[in-house]
């Protein structure tokens, strides 16, 4: 008798406590605008270790350490399903400024693969900060010396070559070798891609189960100074800096006119206002000018890419229609 | 080639004091983190990687491989006193330290564990040390062809891994693939099974299903015994932690070869400390003269598992070091760590830092002892969890488990899933059902699935391609071989046993 | 005819099998595989279709062994029964009401209801830990369990 007393009682306990929690969630308006007044949740979709959570952590420590931003800013990890739970999680933020989250092209297209209910467009994109680009490599004895020469054979017989990369079909490393092979006037539906989430997908060139990697620009480098793999041609609209990746051709100048992005930025939740985004944007654009987050954009191989405001929401629209007719080609869409 | 100057020059660094302190606090820190519930290498690794961006990358980089193997030792400690692993890694220590330290000889277990992990590490840096550039070529040998035929050589293991009837095995091995076929299938991106719920997309995580089918299980147990007038003697002892002639005996066969072929599936990319654990495990159990004895506290089945994740964890850093390719998420974490103090890892880190590669595999020798002299003495403290009342001892289970499931996933969905998955287990013991041949198969199951169909899209579809590949053709004759010996012993031996084993 | 436990269970994993392969024929098609996403699941409904069979019309009998396995008190199905719904209650409260109080509480109640006596360690043992893991997961480790309707 006694015992259920006190289970009641603790019950009851549990309850009052947690009716006094409605949190001032709003932040401050000041002379200067809007700014946070409790700590800023920075979601990383994705697990310890991956780039978004590098990103997030990285530019959490940089905001601290310069002082850009004087909340405290915790990462909190929301793996699955491709990024798919750490946005539906989003969602329930609307309105909540103290909610920001790192992303890039996988919420343009996991939802249109039909694995998130969730898109770009149900958030409010503060700004982008880097960039990488996809580079598509082959084994250094490989009879290609260049996109074209690849490519004319694909044309001939799409299925002659099997592509590997790490992420799944309809997503990044097979969409940006579709997105130039397409360009080139490959037929994009026979072509073979081989999917190897286990770490896999290096090997697989090196030991000739595969002809041709597709991958960021930075997974090659190593192989290509130790003469093992050549890159063929990279994705990004220009040559990039630094030591053998100037070497790398890009496909534009090889005349195939197209590039593929990955590009890296921070997005709020929807139903931000005005203010809050412009104290967002401010200070992601001292983060993005601070001497610090260029020795870190160095360290890792980053290239810087900031936009903000119309400028970034008129890019995300364009590439959401080039990843919408390319996923319709190849029948992804769902 | 060198490798003895360069040595030299690396224990040089190694054994300066700074090397000395970094690597203490890596082991230190690894240890620590890898106790505790959920945390692993991949997280222990990414936590530290802040702290190194001043130092010098000779000195950082030996603390972080400190913080790798630190962390991959200090997961066994949960698996042997609570039945609660707290990494992938060590879920095969558990099938036999558990069981010992339920014998009173907690002691015991922990020290075995203790100095199979050191004999692992250290076995395996050797090799690491001569044989890297030689064993990066097996590293890449292996394709899809290859891993399909493995994974098809673990999963014959699964009848030796149950007492009773084989049949229950082999349905519980059945259910262990259809569970990991939940998920988005890498092959084709399609959403399987996953009822249109989001948290299901990636699929489920192995330490789930891990923690769910044995501490949870485990847990439901001990409510039934929690009055037992607690055997006063067994619980407050934890036994010596001295090891008798006879253990000696016992465990030296295991933890050599298993430090050997925990080192070689080690240098696979993407099989990696778990897979290595398991198939230590069933192949001593396979080999053994008296194979009733593990699962009920055999000191081989708990030596084994616990000297081949260490092996492998050195092993994974063969194709790290010398390819610059990372095998598993937690070397690619490790990958990250390099890249961040501007060293890349591949074919020429030995002679463009050859202070940053010898360093690191003198500093594994070093960090190997501190291990042992760290963690020794520690045994009577960490084993006292054992004195805690039952009732008490069963509610941190419970906690300990549902944070480590937390920090897996930040998701409460994740928690229920746990749950089911407790129940599951439960359902499973009372049933006679055996867990270990579910959990193996959710193991090499996904794997194989996805190795099988890479192959047929290289191949178009043409079998031919099993038996053009001289090693993966070997494995999979071995495979045959594990399978159908076993059934032509036993009918010409014991006709009259036939007719149980049928059941 | 279903007396024997083994034929329940056969019946049950029969169902499930059944189950299983219906939803493996609904798996939408890839438009490039060769081997789709559907094939090693029908592979699977199959092999345990067919292992269920096999169990259910396996003629072994149960051991005294596992009889004794399953036999289990009355009381004890309730206790477990109620250690679940704790676990169901607080996994549901976790993130609303924060991991150091709910698993504070959760230690408290759960040790107590399985009979364990002494209050005063219990509570010191439930809020210690919890906190330990708190301060040192959030702020040591940074990573961040929910703080639930605590400020920090």
């Amino acid at each position: 008798m006694n015992k259920r007393f006190c289970l009641y009682m603790i019950a009851c306990a549990v309850v009052i406590l947690s009716a006094c929690s409605g949190k001032d969630v709003a932040g401050v308006y000041g002379e200067n605008g809007w700014s946070p007044n409790n700590p800023i949740e920075v979601v990383a979709a994705a697990g310890a270790g991956g780039g978004w959570d590098t990103t997030a952590r990285l530019a959490t420590q940089t905001f601290e350490k310069e002082g850009i931003i004087k909340e405290r800013m915790p990462v909190i990890n929301k793996p699955g399903g491709g990024g798919a739970v750490g946005w539906a999680y989003m969602t329930r933020k609307e309105g909540n400024p103290h909610n920001i989250f790192v992303t890039s092209p996988p919420i343009l297209l996991v939802p249109l693969n039909g694995q998130s209910k969730y898109g770009y467009e149900d958030f409010t994109p503060l700004a982008n900060v880097i960039a990488d680009y996809g580079a598509f490599a082959v084994s250094a004895d490989a009879k290609w010396d260049t996109l074209n020469d690849l490519f004319d054979d694909m044309k001939k017989d799409p299925s002659s070559v099997s592509i590997v990369g790490v992420s799944s079909p309809g997503s990044m490393d097979h969409i940006q070798f579709i997105k130039i092979a397409r360009a080139a006037g490959v037929d994009v539906t026979k072509i073979k891609y081989v999917s190897d989430q286990d770490g896999g997908a290096l090997t697989q060139l090196l030991n000739g189960s595969v002809d041709v990697y597709s991958a960021g620009t930075s997974e090659t480098v190593e192989q290509v100074r130790a003469g093992k793999i050549k890159v063929l041609g990279i994705t990004a609209p220009e040559r990039l800096e630094g030591e053998t990746l100037e070497d790398f051709p890009t496909a534009v100048e090889q005349g195939i006119d197209e590039t593929f992005v990955n590009w890296r930025g921070f997005f709020g939740p929807a139903g931000m206002d005005e203010q809050q985004i412009q104290y967002y944007q401010d200070k992601f654009k001292q983060l993005n000018d601070s001497p610090e987050w260029k020795k870190i954009r160095e360290k890792y191989g980053w290239n810087e890419l900031y936009m903000d405001g119309e400028e970034y929401e008129q890019f995300l629209d364009e590439q959401n229609e080039e990843m919408y007719a390319i996923l319709e080609e190849l029948k992804l869409l769902r | 080639m060198g490798s003895i100057e360069g040595l030299m020059s690396g224990f040089q660094v190694a054994l300066s004091l700074q090397g000395i302190l970094f690597v203490f606090i890596g082991v230190f820190v690894g240890t620590f983190i890898g106790m505790m519930p959920g945390l692993g290498p991949i997280s222990a690794i990414a936590i530290m990687i802040p702290i190194t961006y001043s130092m010098d990358p000779a000195i950082a980089l030996m603390m972080m491989a400190g913080v790798y193997y630190g962390a991959v030792f200090g997961g066994s400690s949960s698996s042997i006193l609570l039945n609660a692993p707290g990494v992938a890694g060590t879920v095969a220590t558990a099938f036999d330290g558990y069981p010992m330290a339920q014998q009173g000889k907690a002691g015991k277990a922990l020290a075995i564990a203790a100095i199979a992990s050191f004999i692992g590490g250290t076995v395996s840096v050797v090799l690491l040390m001569l044989f890297s550039p030689l064993l990066s070529s097996i590293a890449v040998s292996f394709g899809p062809v290859e891993y399909f035929a493995l994974m098809l050589l673990g999963l014959t293991a699964i009848a030796s891994l149950s007492d009773g009837s084989t049949l229950k095995a082999f349905i519980s091995a059945t259910l262990g693939i259809i569970v990991v076929t939940i998920g988005i299938d890498g092959q084709t991106g399609t959403a399987r099974f996953t009822f249109e719920n989001a948290y299901l997309l990636e699929g489920i995580d192995f330490l789930i299903i891990a923690l769910g089918l044995f501490a949870l299980a485990e847990v439901c147990t001990l409510i039934f015994n929690r009055n037992e007038a607690a055997d006063k003697e067994k619980n407050e002892k934890i036994g010596s932690l001295k090891l008798t002639k006879e253990d000696v005996k016992e465990i030296k066969g295991p933890i050599t070869r298993q430090s050997f072929l925990g080192f070689i599936i080690g240098v696979l990319p993407g099989a990696g400390a778990t897979i290595a654990s398991f198939i230590a495990y069933i192949t001593e159990k396979k080999i053994a003269k008296k194979p009733e004895e593990f699962g009920k506290g055999s000191v081989k089945g708990l030596a084994a598992p616990e000297a081949a994740n260490n092996a492998a964890t050195s092993g994974a850093f063969v194709p790290l070091l010398s390819l610059g390719i990372p095998g598993s998420g937690t070397t690619a974490v490790m990958l990250g760590a390099f890249l961040v103090l501007g060293i890349q890892p591949g074919p020429l880190l030995v002679q463009d830092n050859p202070e940053v590669f010898w360093g690191i595999i003198a500093s594994m020798y070093i960090g190997n002892v501190f291990l042992l002299i760290l963690n020794l003495p520690l045994i009577p403290y960490i084993s006292k969890v054992l004195t805690i009342p039952r009732p008490m001892l069963i509610s941190l289970v419970i906690t300990f488990s549902m944070v480590g499931v937390y920090a897996l996933s930040f998701s409460t969905f994740d928690l229920y899933l746990l749950l089911i998955f407790g129940i599951v287990g439960f359902l499973m013991r009372i049933f006679s059902f055996p867990a270990a041949p579910f959990i193996l198969a959710f193991i090499l199951g996904g794997m194989m699935e996805q190795a099988l169909r890479q192959t047929l899209t290289i191949s178009d579809g043409s079998l031919s391609i099993f038996v053009e590949r001289p090693i993966g053709l070997t494995l999979m004759i071995v495979a045959v071989l594990v399978m159908t010996v076993p059934l032509f012993k036993k009918k010409s031996w014991n006709p009259a046993k036939k007719k149980t084993d049928a059941a | 005819m279903l007396k024997m436990i083994h034929r329940k269970i056969a019946l049950v994993l029969i169902v499930f099998s059944f189950l299983y392969l219906l939803m493996s024929y609904q798996l939408p098609e890839y438009p490039y595989a060769i081997i789709d996403a559907d094939f090693v699941p029908k592979i699977l409904g199959f092999l345990l279709l067919f292992l269920s069979v096999l169990l259910f019309l396996s003629k072994q009998k149960e051991t005294e062994e596992e009889r004794k396995k399953r036999n289990i008190p009355k009381a004890d199905i309730v206790t477990l029964l109620v250690v679940c719904a704790f676990m169901l209650v607080y996994i549901f409260l976790f993130e609303m009401i924060g991991f150091f109080i709910m698993t504070a509480l959760f230690i408290f109640i759960c040790s107590w209801y399985l009979g364990y006596k002494r209050h005063v360690v219990n509570g010191i043992v439930s809020l210690s830990f919890s906190l330990f893991i708190y301060l040192l997961f959030n702020y040591m480790l940074q990573i961040n369990l929910p703080a639930g309707i605590l400020p920090f």
